[in-house]
């Protein structure tokens, strides 16, 4: 509405609905309501131990007013590429929860995004709330964005969610680029590589090449497609080693 | 009608200031039940039964509010269109983490630009008047 794209006749404020905004654990899953702001997002103690890459990307997001005002089902509903949380939510195997007058379903964060601003709601539903299963034991996460100012809407953005199981093989990786395509999506062929080896240096290199192949992001007057594929590789790198370091313990 | 347009047309409160038309700028920040908002991205209807303080609230009782004395002492402003949101920013800032380091006070003020001082002034305004808040006690009252 303020960029004037949207003029609605009528507008129900759903900012009443306090039911909506709470940060639960619950059957091995954090279990977060639509209306849940990014300022608490990023504060909750629980997230910070639990899921801390989360907390780490909402912190990203804008400034300290957005925050304050901002919301995770907002910022899902609304899908753009270059937002914070839809990264990172399909990074931690998110689940979306959709209510409508019928009831709820959930849908998977990977097939929730469609393109650009386009989600699979439908025109009656609203985000209800947003499920996280819990990382195992020798789990670690990172987010980085390259913006052009602080807070900015992201150019390029990794987040990355590594775990590593016994005799240090990686157990479950997801790597998930924000702002390079119509939708976040992930870098399927760095996750393959990774997946059931242990990860060292050189495949660390080796992923994070893989990760900018394939793609084709539009230059804009910001970045151009070549800065933000580098941008890629380097975030990739970034967050692989800092995920892997925090998963073994050290970070 | 937005609530910075409500605030300053109709309460006449014209301390909260349009610097832009996208909601960038910060220089309508005010504080909405205690936390900071842009009030040009609210429509009025949306603060119905909410507390609001803006810049003219820091110095009700007819004395300059710390933080406005030292934005006056050290600069923290030229033309003083930004200062009332960079202000509000600041409190919130304050009352949260009473003894910031630059950088935190620089990431505090992330959504309000400055044309003017190159923000140094601001930061050097924040943490004066967040020592002299620690000494006066000044962080439980406004």
């Amino acid at each position: 509405m303020k960029l004037r794209l949207a003029a609605p006749n009528a507008l129900i404020d759903i900012n009443g609905l306090t039911e909506l905004s709470y940060i639960r654990e619950e059957d091995g899953v954090i279990a977060i309501g639509a209306l849940t702001r990014h300022d608490q997002l990023s504060r909750d103690r629980m997230i910070q131990q639990k899921i801390p890459m989360l907390a780490e990307a909402a912190s990203l997001i804008a400034d300290q007013q957005v925050r304050n005002r901002g919301t995770i089902g907002g910022s899902l509903a609304h899908a753009d590429p270059t937002a914070d949380l839809p990264t990172a939510c399909m990074a931690l195997n998110a689940n979306i929860i959709i209510r409508n007058e019928h009831g709820s379903r959930s849908v998977a964060s990977n097939d929730f995004f469609r393109d650009f601003f386009t989600t699979t709601l439908k025109q009656d539903e609203i985000i209800q709330e947003v499920r996280i299963p819990i990382p195992p034991p020798r789990s670690g996460g990172d987010y980085a964005k390259l913006a052009k100012g602080h807070g900015d809407f992201a150019l390029v953005a990794v987040a990355t969610q590594i775990s590593l199981g016994s005799g240090d093989f990686c157990s479950a990786v997801s790597v998930v680029l924000g702002g390079v395509g119509s939708t976040p999506s992930h870098a399927a062929e760095t996750e393959k590589l990774l997946m059931g080896n242990i990860i060292d240096d050189q495949l660390i290199r080796e992923g994070s090449l893989m990760a900018a192949e394939g793609l084709s992001p539009n230059p804009d007057f910001r970045a151009t497609s070549e800065l933000k594929l580098k941008m890629v590789t380097k975030l990739t790198e970034k967050t692989l080693r800092t995920a892997v370091g925090r998963a073994r313990g050290g970070i | 009608m937005l609530l910075v347009d409500f605030l300053r047309d109709k309460l006449g409160l014209t301390g909260t200031h349009i610097g832009c038309d996208t909601g960038h700028c910060g220089a309508c920040t005010v504080m909405l039940n205690d936390v900071t908002v842009k009030s040009c991205l609210l429509l009025a209807a949306q603060a119905n039964n909410s507390k609001i303080l803006t810049i003219e609230g820091l110095s009700a009782d007819g004395k300059l509010h710390p933080l406005q004395e030292e934005f006056l002492e050290h600069e923290g402003l030229q033309c003083g269109y930004c200062t009332p949101g960079m202000i509000l920013s600041s409190l919130f800032l304050l009352k949260r983490n009473p003894a910031p380091s630059d950088d935190e006070i620089k990431k505090a003020i992330d959504g309000n630009l400055c044309r003017c001082t190159g923000y140094l002034g601001i930061v050097k305004a924040v943490k004066a008047a967040a020592s002299r808040m620690n000494r006066e006690s000044r962080l439980n009252s406004v």
